[in-house]
């Protein structure tokens, strides 16, 4: 399990950081060498201004993975937050902030997505903070329960009658039981992080078109696809599936680490 | 760990499904390879073949060519931001294959001494195709409309259109405008006593084509006007569609239209029992340097450190190798670019310039740009480096922009570039080159570009002025002819001292003009086609009246 794990972590954070590495020569253009087939040197081929695709799909992924980690850090710390404050805060913040859950959750993701970036002027701005603050509803709801169920069991209630202060109670009795939950939960806000960001650039109202972000180039490549250039499309298209398929599993794997009785389920 | 397996393998039929997808788009030519010799005709019956002669033709646009407010000229239809002869309704004038003035509706026109009147007779046997006649009044009436309701072309100055008799109307200026037959080669006449808000969507003129029907963001069918005062109408139904280019090259790969538009990107296709069919164009790409030290006026940026160095501006203009840019980006399928008109009667041919590295690398040196460490040339601790802009969605202008920075790379300019949609462009282009597109068929695109605004010390779309400049462009306006007219336009580009030339201030550099591609059904003889302006979209129908379908 741990090395399945740590085989996908690497994984990942090798493309991160091999992609960023290739930020420049992702966006050099060469027109001597323009509309190549899949091959060598050019493993995934290159785009109609000589760009090469490989080093475009791996930095376009390396901003996916990083815009990722930003939007679910940031995401996954606003859950928190506010799903403790929910359950400690008394009826009256619950009540707030579930209606601030329920109000998030009932507009569609995408729109609210579209709106927020597009009001923050688009680019990298516009989508790290339209991610984040769209994604947490969910985990934030997981933790809200989590924290209410705590609190009706024996061993805080034993804590709290013997007199530690709710702040001890919390720190010591509350936490280690959400963090796996916590954990679990920002890992798997990645892969919709990463979709999401793709979606709103390929739909124009993220990262901007000089930039080789994987919405950009799948764009781009709907206009080529007509005339039989399939490798602008696959090769990023099927490596974003990948980058996405990876994070669930290392999220899984996690899961059954924090909770190995789940394995059995 | 059963679901897990389970999203697994939809991951995995996704990804087949995308590959499915990419292989049809292949599949598709051999298919309709196939069934080619029985091409269907779209649902709407467009191509209609009464007594065996197929007399219709199914024309494809980009969906932006569909004018979103109806075909009233006021509104832009004809003689809008693209100009083109507005079909349904008749013009007073008509712009010739070498773009010189002609007659359409008015039989003789001519301007006073000052300039300030133009008088202008029309037919008598004219009528609109609700059968009532078209006179003087409607004339009058179109043109004054425009003047007060026009929200895209300029009519400052005309004071007021005045009915004279029955056949003859006066047009009262306020300005001198030698070009005002260019004008009156775009403006459609419409009827005024079948005018009101709703004219655009239900246009009645007396020009070759009715509109019958118009199913919005799919297509415009219209059928030959029966009653036409002009030649023989031969073809005599354009069913118009609208779709973008992947789409259009779909569309003839499966034989369903007659012209289909095409980039130059798709050029190479080879789509069985269609040619390709090219067009000259003016339709020009272009950045502009702007011309002034940067300053900031009321929160905007105006004016850049780098490009207002003349030194700059003319290594750049002659340091560009445009051939060899025609043939990376556009794939052959263009002409070099010196000025926004070339080839126009106003052109001066002056404006050219022959690719020379060595000469450009000198004047840099001689301007006092030497080569830093990095190879970027620097002057007094400034860098030569600048932005070029292009709009995000248009991949010629962006490989343009791609392929001029590493020109200039070679020059040690370091130009980066950035896509900027339009909402943000114009502002931003005060201070930033942005890559342009123009040509239109009139000379008051100079004037446009050139000259500086009313109220303000510079031209409109970047920072640049020049008096005398300004002054030969004001004395075009005021020629009492137009072949005169035409001699001050050439020298406002460059008169031996001065202008926006080479040698003079070279405010803007002119790169290419993107030939109109198209590919025809065999058969189809498309008549000869004036000098395109920009826009690809309503200047091939021009003359579709004079379409022929051969064997």
């Amino acid at each position: 399990m741990v090395v399945i794990f740590v085989l996908v972590v690497g994984f990942l954070t090798g493309v991160a950081l091999v992609g960023s590495f290739c930020y420049e020569s992702a966006r050099i253009t060469d027109f001597s060498r323009k509309n190549l087939k899949p091959g060598i040197p050019y493993l995934f081929g290159t785009d109609w201004l000589g760009r090469d695709m490989l080093t475009r799909t791996l930095n376009g992924l390396s901003m996916s993975i990083l815009i990722g980690l930003c939007a679910a850090i940031i995401s996954a710390i606003i859950a928190f937050v506010l799903g403790v404050l929910a359950a400690v805060g008394g009826k009256k913040v619950d009540a707030c902030i579930t209606w601030l859950i329920d109000l998030i959750m009932g507009i569609p993701h995408i729109l609210l997505l579209i709106l927020i970036s597009y009001g923050l002027g688009k680019g990298l701005k516009g989508v790290i903070i339209g991610v984040a603050v769209t994604h947490w509803t969910s985990l934030a709801r997981v933790i809200r329960a989590e924290v209410l169920q705590l609190k009706e069991s024996q061993y805080i209630k034993i804590a709290e009658r013997l007199g530690h202060s709710k702040w001890k109670v919390a720190v010591k009795h509350m936490i280690p039981h959400l963090l796996p939950q916590f954990i679990v939960g920002l890992i798997l806000l990645f892969p919709h992080a990463v979709l999401h960001e793709a979606s709103i650039t390929f739909l124009g109202f993220g990262l901007s078109p000089e930039q080789p972000a994987i919405g950009i180039i799948l764009s781009e490549s709907m206009k080529h696809l007509i005339t039989g250039k399939w490798w602008l499309a696959v090769f990023p298209g099927a490596m974003l599936v990948l980058t996405v398929i990876l994070f669930d599993v290392a999220g899984g794997v996690l899961r059954k680490i924090f909770d190995p009785s789940s394995a059995h389920e | 760990m059963r679901k897990k397996l389970l999203a697994l393998f939809l991951m995995g039929a996704m990804v087949t499904g995308i590959l499915g997808g990419c292989g049809s788009g292949g599949n598709e030519k051999e298919v309709s390879g196939s069934s080619k010799s029985s091409s269907s005709p779209q649902e709407s019956g467009s191509s209609t073949e009464s007594s065996g002669v197929k007399d219709g033709v199914i024309v494809t646009m980009p969906a932006s060519s569909e004018p979103a407010e109806g075909f009233d000229p006021a509104y832009g239809w004809g003689a809008g931001e693209h100009v083109h002869e507005p079909l349904i309704q008749s013009t007073l004038t008509v712009t010739t294959t070498d773009l010189k003035i002609d007659n359409d509706l008015a039989t003789e026109y001519s301007v006073s001494e000052d300039g300030l009147t133009w008088t202008v007779k029309i037919r008598d046997d004219v009528k609109f195709t609700d059968g009532e006649k078209l006179t003087a009044n409607d004339v009058a009436f179109t043109y004054n409309n425009c003047r007060d309701n026009s929200s895209v072309n300029d009519f400052t100055m005309l004071k007021e259109a005045v009915v004279v008799d029955d056949t003859t109307v006066e047009f009262h200026m306020n300005t001198p405008f030698a070009i005002w037959p260019y004008t009156m080669a775009v403006v459609g006449i419409v009827p005024e006593h079948a005018y009101d808000e709703n004219y655009g969507q239900h246009p009645i003129g007396s020009g070759r084509y009715i509109m019958k029907q118009w199913d919005k963001g799919q297509q415009i069918i219209f059928e030959a006007n029966p009653d036409y005062y002009g030649g023989e109408i031969k073809m005599k139904k354009l069913t118009v569609l609208f779709m973008e280019e992947d789409a259009a090259l779909a569309a003839a790969i499966a034989g369903q239209v007659d012209v289909a538009h095409t980039a130059a990107s798709y050029a190479d296709q080879d789509v069985a029992d269609y040619d390709l069919f090219k067009v000259a164009t003016v339709d020009n790409r272009g950045f502009n340097l702007p011309a002034s030290k940067a300053e900031e006026v009321d929160g905007l940026a105006i004016g850049n450190d780098v490009t207002s160095d003349l030194a700059i501006r003319r290594a750049i203009n002659v340091g560009i190798d445009r051939d060899e840019m025609i043939e990376n980006v556009l794939n052959g399928y263009g002409t070099p670019a010196y000025s926004v008109c070339d080839k126009l009667p106003w052109y001066n041919p002056d404006s050219e310039v022959k690719y020379n590295l060595d000469e450009a690398k000198q004047i840099l040196e001689d301007g006092g740009w030497k080569e830093g460490s990095d190879g970027i040339r620097e002057k007094d601790g400034v860098k030569a480096e600048f932005t070029i802009m292009f709009h995000p969605s248009d991949s010629v202008r962006q490989a343009l922009a791609e392929d001029t920075a590493n020109q200039l790379k070679e020059l040690g300019i370091k130009v980066t570039t950035e896509g900027a949609g339009w909402d943000v462009a114009y502002d931003k282009a005060q201070s930033q080159a942005l890559m342009w597109g123009w040509g239109a068929h009139t000379p008051m695109e100079l004037y446009n570009i050139y000259h500086t605004t009313k109220d303000g010390q510079q031209a409109e779309y970047s920072p640049y002025s020049n008096e005398q400049v300004d002054q030969y462009m004001d004395e075009a306006l005021r020629a009492s002819n137009l072949e005169d007219s035409y001699g001050f336009w050439q020298k406002a580009q460059w008169d031996g001292t001065t202008g926006v030339v080479q040698d003079g201030d070279i405010p803007w550099i002119w790169l290419c003009n993107v030939d109109h591609l198209y590919f025809v059904k065999d058969g189809l003889q498309v008549a000869e086609q004036k000098i395109h302006p920009h826009g690809h979209g309503w200047s091939i129908v021009n003359n579709v009246d004079q379409w022929e379908w051969g064997n």
